[in-house]
C-alpha cells in the first residue's frame, strides 16, 4: 500500500487548494504467511516481542522490488498465529514505513 | 502450585492452537506522520485459544478441578505454553538464567546446524563432572521433553539432565539432535534442564529446548522469556463442556496472561 497525505481546502465557490502534508509517499506491506513451521512462527513471534509491537524500528526489504526501507515498524501492537497442525502455522504481519 | 493439567498423552494442548500477543505502545503522531513512541512493556498480554476434543473422563475431571480451584478467572495458575520452548535465552547460555558450574568454559559464536553462529562450545577442563542447566518454575511431575543439538570433534559422551533424570548419549563430529523425554515421580515445584559433561570433554551445543510434552517438536528459539506463564488465568468464568458419549468430552477455552496483574 502506498500512502500520501493530502490536505484539501474547499472554498465556497467550489474551488479547492491542495497541498501535501507529507514530504513523500509512505509504504505499507501486509504479509500473509501460511504453512509456517513452528521454528518460523517462533522466529516471527520473537521478532514481534523484541520490537515490543509497533514500538521498535527495523529495516525492511520490499519483496516486490528489493528496495531496502531503513525505517519501518510493525503496524500493530497485536500479533497472533494459528497452528492447525504440525508445520501448519498461519500468521499475518503488517509492516509500515515510518517518516524520517 | 496450581497448574494447567496435561492430557493423558502428555500434551498440554491439541491442534488447533492459537496464540495472540498484545503489546501497548503510546504514539503521538503529528499531522505530517512523524511519530513519537513510548513502549509500555508492563501492559503486555498473551492469550491462547485452546480446543479439546475426545477428552476422557479423567482428563475432563482434571480440567474441571483446575477451573474450580482457581474459581474461573479469579486466581492465577501456571500455564506451560504448548506452542513454545519453556527455556529462556535458548541461544545464549552466557545469560544469568543459565546456571553453569564455575569451572565450565563457555565460548559463544560457534557455527550452528541451522546456518548461524549461535552455538556454544562447552569445555570441562576439570577432573569432575560439570553441568550447565536452567531451572523453570513448573511442576516436576509433568511429562517433559528436553532436546538439543550437539557435536564433538571426537567421539564423546554427553548427559542430558531432565530434573533428577540423566541420560547419556554418544556424539561425534556431525550435529545430532538429542532428545530426553519422560515423566518423573517428583513433587517438586521446579525442574532443571541442561547437560552434564564428563571430565575433559569438549563439545558444541545448540538449540536447547524444553517442552511440556513427550516428544520434541521443531526447535523454537527464545529470548528473555520462555513459555512458562506463572500468572495465567482463565479468560472467562464459564467452562462449557460438550459430551457426546461415555468418556468423550470436548471444550474450548481461552487463557490469558497479563503481566501487570
Amino acid at each position: 500500500m502506498l500512502q500520501f497525505n493530502t490536505d484539501t481546502i474547499r472554498f465556497l465557490d467550489g474551488t479547492e487548494q491542495r497541498f501535501r502534508d507529507n514530504p513523500s509517499v509512505l509504504h505499507q506491506w501486509t504479509i500473509q504467511l501460511d504453512l509456517l513451521d513452528e521454528s518460523e512462527l517462533a522466529a516471527l513471534d520473537q521478532f514481534v516481542v523484541t520490537n515490543q509491537g509497533r514500538f521498535g524500528n527495523f529495516s525492511f526489504t520490499d519483496p516486490w522490488d528489493g528496495t531496502v526501507y531503513p525505517n519501518c515498524s510493525l503496524a500493530a501492537d497485536t500479533f497472533g498465529f494459528q497452528l492447525s497442525g504440525e508445520m501448519r502455522g498461519k500468521a499475518t504481519v503488517t509492516v509500515c514505513e515510518n517518516r524520517t | 502450585m496450581i497448574y494447567f493439567p496435561q492430557l493423558s498423552s502428555g500434551a498440554t494442548g491439541q491442534f488447533p492452537i492459537s496464540r495472540e500477543r498484545l503489546a501497548r505502545t503510546v504514539v503521538n503522531q503529528s499531522l505530517q506522520n512523524y511519530q513519537v513512541k513510548l513502549a509500555d512493556p508492563g501492559a503486555a498480554v498473551t492469550e491462547w485459544h485452546l480446543s479439546f476434543e475426545e477428552m476422557s473422563d479423567q482428563e475432563l475431571a482434571a480440567l474441571e478441578a483446575l477451573f474450580q480451584a482457581v474459581e474461573g478467572s479469579l486466581t492465577p495458575f501456571t500455564f506451560l505454553d504448548p506452542a513454545d520452548n519453556l527455556l529462556a535465552w535458548s541461544e545464549q547460555q552466557s545469560q544469568p538464567v543459565w546456571q553453569a558450574d564455575s569451572l565450565l568454559v563457555l565460548t559463544g559464536g560457534v557455527a550452528d546446524p541451522l546456518g548461524g553462529t549461535n552455538a556454544y562450545q562447552v569445555s570441562n577442563p576439570t577432573a569432575a563432572t560439570l553441568m550447565l542447566q536452567q531451572s523453570i518454575n513448573a511442576p516436576a511431575s509433568l511429562a517433559y521433553c528436553l532436546s538439543l543439538y550437539a557435536c564433538s570433534a571426537q567421539i564423546s559422551r554427553v548427559w542430558l539432565v531432565r530434573g533428577t533424570e540423566t541420560d547419556a548419549y554418544a556424539i561425534g563430529p556431525q550435529w545430532t539432535r538429542l532428545v530426553s523425554a519422560g515423566q518423573l515421580a517428583n513433587a517438586a515445584e521446579s525442574i532443571s534442564f541442561g547437560i552434564a559433561l564428563d571430565p575433559g570433554a569438549t563439545m558444541n551445543v545448540y538449540g536447547f529446548q524444553a517442552e511440556a510434552q513427550t516428544a520434541a517438536s521443531l526447535y523454537k528459539p527464545t529470548a528473555d522469556t520462555g513459555g512458562v506463564y506463572p500468572n495465567a488465568r482463565f479468560k472467562g468464568d464459564t467452562l462449557t463442556i460438550t459430551t457426546v458419549g461415555p468418556s468423550r468430552h470436548s471444550c474450548e477455552l481461552d487463557i490469558v496472561n497479563v503481566e501487570y496483574l
